[in-house]
């Protein structure tokens, strides 16, 4: 378990995630704040960096095969699921859960929520 | 709708307006369009069960949802659960005699009810029938399926629905469906009407003519003539293709008024 010890962007997790948006949602990453903090707080709330945790929701088979971990998966749904419900505003919670969901899912996780509102 | 277009215009949904329901005319014409599609044999071997997505309880809702198609599962507020039939085969025997007594089969190409009963009975029909578990029986049974569900889909196009063919997990639901065994399940047809617009971001990729198709022997593509290329983007059978120039602005809000992730 490792804190941030370095500009989130730096981490390799967060410019898979930034390019993913960018190229493939058209959108900018930079355009909202929130999305950065609300990684950062997730982050701080699992004791993870962003690296970490995307390998948490991976399965590494026979120390070469990388498959997507179905437990792993559903865990971090649930950690998630718990951050969204953490907000403090009613608003603003699905979009604490999608911005997880949206970092995760570009970096390759699949993770289908359903409706949000 | 002109056919060429209905055929054009059709693409996988993924968007459903969750809200509203589907006339349940539209479903019957959806029916109506798969029962009387080609079949080998006269063997009806598509089989399926219509179910209002809000009368599934949540937690089976939950349980059939796959991986990739659980979102759609969830905006689609009818669900068409198809199935091949494998025992389909049984009635064969009576059912191409009807054929035969109906003149579409004829003794100008071999018929008769003799011909039926005492060779294409025992020496085809029936050990196909006894050997249904087999995956070349099978696929043949599935394939048929797989065009009178094509006949639905055009149909609900037509009708202004948008379809999507989605797998799930056939064993919660079949708690539900309680279908019989000899029934392999093959694909939930999702309908409803598109939240999306009908375009769905345009026409999806495919191959060229020439890659997929070929003449006298494998290797010796398909020509396609332009003009008659033209004349099918005319007829709105081939459209723009995606994407088309709004269609990330459209998925995000998409996203935001689902609530989805971007």
């Amino acid at each position: 378990m490792a804190s941030i010890d370095k500009p989130i962007e730096e981490y390799a997790a967060v410019k898979t995630w930034f390019t993913g948006l960018r190229d493939q949602s058209g959108i900018d990453p930079h355009d909202d704040p929130s999305r950065v903090a609300f990684l950062k707080e997730f982050c701080a709330t699992l004791e993870m960096d962003p690296d970490e945790l995307v390998a948490a929701c991976l399965l590494k088979k026979e120390g070469r095969e990388t498959k997507i971990s179905i437990k792993g998966r559903r865990s971090m749904a649930e950690r998630i699921a718990d951050f969204q419900a953490a907000g403090t505003d009613a608003r603003e919670r699905p979009k604490r859960g999608n911005t997880i969901r949206s970092f995760l899912i570009h970096n390759g996780i699949l993770l289908q929520s359903g409706i949000q509102i | 709708m002109e056919y060429k277009e209905v055929i054009g215009r059709r693409r996988t949904i993924r968007f459903f307006q969750s809200w509203r329901p589907v006339e349940r005319e539209k479903i019957q014409i959806m029916l109506e369009a798969a029962r009387i599609a080609s079949c080998a044999v006269n063997a009806t071997f598509l089989k399926a069960i219509v179910v209002i997505r809000d009368d599934i309880p949540r937690e089976t809702l939950d349980a059939i949802k796959t991986p990739v198609s659980g979102l759609n599962i969830e905006l689609a507020p009818v669900h068409i659960y198809t199935f091949a039939d494998m025992g389909a085969y049984k009635g064969a025997q009576a059912r191409l005699k009807k054929l035969v007594d109906v003149g579409a089969l004829n003794a100008t190409h071999g018929w008769s009810h003799k011909f039926v009963d005492e060779f294409v009975w025992p020496n085809v029909l029936k050990p196909l029938a006894e050997n249904a578990n087999q995956p070349s029986v099978a696929a043949a049974a599935a394939s048929d399926a797989g065009i009178a569900i094509c006949q639905a889909m055009l149909a609900a196009v037509d009708e202004g629905l948008g379809v999507c063919l989605s797998a799930f997990q056939h064993e919660h639901m079949n708690k539900i469906l309680k279908a019989p065994p000899e029934w392999i399940p093959l694909w939930v047809l999702l309908t409803g009407y598109p939240a999306e617009s009908w375009e769905a971001g345009g026409q999806r990729p495919r191959p060229p003519l020439e890659e997929q198709f070929f003449e006298g022997q494998y290797g010796k593509p398909f020509k396609g003539d332009p003009k008659v290329t033209e004349q099918l983007k005319a007829a709105k059978m081939i459209q723009a293709p995606a994407p088309l120039p709004w269609r990330k602005e459209e998925i995000k809000a998409l996203a935001r008024m689902f609530g989805l992730p971007e």
